[in-house]
């Protein structure tokens, strides 16, 4: 890889806009497995193999990733994703078909891979710039550089033994993005390190996409996928699925996403009744159904959909002023919020429930104010009759449910109605109600 | 091989680099720091002479004092220590490097190659303080006068240090790019067979017995007994052989064994290189 990457690198420095950068032609990659070590053994020095079963990891890909493009690469785990980086940084080589690729490449497949944990940041630069391919003087010129923009100056004569894991991500970004790379490729690298030192890692990105480098992303988070990258590469079972515009393919990999989370979802929620679950139990909850858009069952949520949470019931004994409540927790423990059909300006109140009725009741959102992230319910039945209302089933974690977020328009964990004006002196104030 | 050989070359300087860093990363930490590297044969070259000369007073020929063959051992050690290093990292250097061989594209052949150099750095460190006991043996011979008889009359003069040293570099040289061919075959095949590193640590072990170091190579012909087919097909015999002319005969090197040895390191590197070469694009696979 080396030998070629140099050679080949003053011409793609020169070359500019235009050509491509990574070729894939009908690549593929199998690994095989044994039953047993030695027969990998057996395969090397005996005739009659090969042994053991073929496991294609990768198999017909096509790529053409022009020069100066950002490209994405998304799909669920066990997709194929970093099979794909090993071969286009060279790392492995394909089964079948070929891979080309067009200049001096930067893999971030694993920030700080060969830092010694004995010696300190300055020499583990060094040694790291040398691997990285870096000559003496090219070293030299850029170590300023490398300390200045991973903030560890103070630290930079310590044992990397003694870096936390974020100094340990923020000193192996500075060094494999300042040997200065024709190909950058990022694999999940920009999940670490806090969101001080993140901000800046897409800011270096950015600049190498305005220098007309080519950067390749690796990542499940949709959000950072859209927001960097203008074409997406979907993987599903080895195999690129989809590519395209990153708004195509990104609906494309919500919509199994999706299909997927519910089925994940589903399978959890069946299991929820580990869960603390404490009252006297006249009154007692059962099924809680969440519903979509349609009014149909799903576990998958957008922000602003409508979303309805039917929870079952069912008593066994009287109970005089049962008020049935729903708790929204994010799935971090974070106390989101809680009602009930009792405290409202207009309540609703039950006078009394005898044994053997049965219902439901229905707390819903016409848009539904949760932004991406997981989040579960608790369902509670208090008696409101006593002077301080006691619990008659209160329900821990009784339903999970996910928001997935394809626009991305806010961050954070709640959607707000935000009005935006923007204005410039001597000019129309401009405005954006939605 | 050729693309082994040419990006060594060309990834000198990474080559240094590696090997500067495992040489400090031995005593990093300890407050001898490198001293570590000469106390090392210090010891050694003490308990050598205090075992062998004072208390066995080991002699290989009556006109062989102890004193002798315990030079005799130790340039017999200092190499074999050196090839016998790099036997037991080596096999082991493309798994341990697991993270570099599995993330990044660099130049792999480094990892043997700079385990061979850091061994023989080592054995460089060694040299001169065995070179001193030479000249102190040539210098301050055994004066018992039955020995110094025994001698005359069998003709030997002792330790005779002089120009044959400079045999030494192609020497040293040879032992290098044999060693790294071994080292190169061991490290490629132990990704096909992990049990490989194993049976390296119980093979060096026999290895370094069947070789003619702390015993002459006569021993192994004492008949009815005939073990000198053992020393025709054992390079490091024919290796330590030349050491031993070239700095404690002043004699060149039996140029049957240098041929036999040159042509040894041709072999073994062409093919460790080759098979080296041929399986390196599956390193990150069998990793």
């Amino acid at each position: 890889m080396y030998e070629t990457d140099k050679k080949e690198r003053p011409q793609s420095a020169s070359g500019g806009l235009g050509g491509s950068a990574i070729i894939a032609r009908g690549a593929g990659k199998a690994y095989r497995m044994y039953d047993k070590p030695v027969h990998r053994l057996w395969d090397l020095i005996l005739p009659g193999g090969p042994r053991g079963r073929e496991f294609w990891a990768v198999r017909d890909v096509y790529l053409d990733i022009p020069q100066g493009a950002t490209v994405g690469i998304i799909g669920e785990n066990g997709a194929g994703k970093s099979t794909l980086l090993k071969l286009l940084t060279g790392i492995t080589r394909p089964t079948v078909g070929e891979v080309e690729t067009n200049g001096r490449i930067a893999s971030l497949l694993e920030l700080g891979a060969g830092f010694h944990p004995e010696f300190s940041g300055r020499e583990n630069i060094r040694l790291n710039c040398s691997i990285l391919g870096m000559t003496e003087e090219e070293t030299e010129e850029r170590f300023q550089k490398i300390i200045e923009f991973s903030e560890l100056a103070e630290f930079i004569d310590r044992p990397v033994k003694t870096y936390s894991s974020g100094m340990h991500v923020r000193l192996g970004f500075s060094v494999a993005t300042t040997v200065d790379p024709d190909i950058l490729i990022i694999d999940e690298a920009l999940s670490v390190g806090d969101e001080h030192f993140k901000g800046k890692c897409i800011n270096r990105l950015n600049e190498f996409q305005e220098q007309g480098k080519t950067t390749l992303f690796v990542s499940h988070d949709m959000g950072s996928i859209k927001t960097m990258c203008k074409h997406v590469v979907l993987m599903h079972e080895g195999r690129v699925l989809e590519q395209g515009t990153a708004e195509n393919v990104a609906d494309e990999y919500l919509k199994r996403a999706h299909a997927r989370g519910n089925e994940k979802l589903s399978a959890v929620n069946r299991t929820v009744d580990a869960y603390p679950r404490w009252g006297s139990g006249e009154v007692r909850t059962g099924e809680v159904e969440l519903l979509g858009p349609g009014g149909e069952r799903t576990n998958v949520f957008q922000p602003g959909s409508p979303f309805t949470a039917r929870v079952h019931w069912e008593a066994s004994g009287d109970c005089e002023e049962p008020v049935f409540g729903l708790g929204v927790y994010r799935s971090d423990g974070t106390y989101v919020n809680g009602s009930n059909h009792f405290w409202r300006r207009e309540p609703i109140v039950l006078e009394s429930v005898r044994a053997g009725s049965k219902g439901y009741v229905e707390m819903a959102f016409e848009t539904l104010p949760l932004l991406q992230g997981a989040y579960y319910l608790t369902v509670f039945v208090y008696d409101h009759s006593k002077a301080a209302p006691t619990p008659i089933d209160h329900r821990e974690h009784a339903a999970v449910f996910e928001v997935m977020d394809a626009n991305h328009m806010q961050h954070g964990m709640l959607f707000l109605p935000t009005k935006w004006s923007v204005s410039v002196e001597g000019a129309d104030t401009r405005s954006s109600d939605a | 091989m050729n693309r082994v050989v040419q990006n060594l070359l060309s990834s000198r300087r990474l080559l240094r680099d590696f090997v500067a860093r495992d040489l400090q990363a031995r005593y990093v930490g300890s407050s001898l720091g490198f001293f570590w590297s000469v106390v090392y044969p210090v010891i050694n070259l003490a308990v050598y002479m205090f075992v062998f000369q004072y208390v066995m007073k080991a002699t290989w020929r009556p006109d062989q004092g102890a004193q002798e063959v315990v030079m005799l051992m130790l340039v017999g050690i200092v190499s074999w220590s050196a090839f016998a290093e790099t036997l037991g990292r080596g096999t082991n250097i493309l798994v341990d490097n697991a993270n570099l061989i599995g993330k990044l594209t660099f130049p792999t052949e480094i990892l043997p190659a700079y385990v061979t150099v850091s061994a023989l750095v080592n054995m460089l460190i060694a040299l001169p303080i065995v070179l001193g006991a030479l000249v102190w043996a040539m210098f301050f011979p055994q004066d018992d006068p039955a020995l110094v008889a025994r001698m005359a009359e069998a003709g030997n003069p002792g330790i005779v240090l002089g120009a044959a040293v400079l045999w030494l570099p192609l020497l040293l040289l040879l032992q290098a790019i044999f060693t790294a061919g071994v080292a190169y075959f061991l490290a490629t095949f132990n990704l096909f067979w992990r049990d490989t590193f194993h049976v390296i640590g119980v093979a060096t072990m026999v290895w370094m017995f069947i070789t003619p170091i702390f015993y002459p190579p006569e021993a192994f012909v004492r008949p009815p007994f005939d073990f000198g087919w053992m020393l025709e097909i054992n390079p490091m015999h024919w290796l330590i052989d030349m050491y031993r002319s070239a700095l404690t005969k002043n004699a060149m090197p039996d140029p049957v064994m240098l041929a036999k040895f040159a042509g040894a390191t041709a072999v073994t590197f062409f093919l460790g290189a080759t098979f080296f070469d041929r399986q390196r694009d599956r390193f990150a696979d069998l990793l």
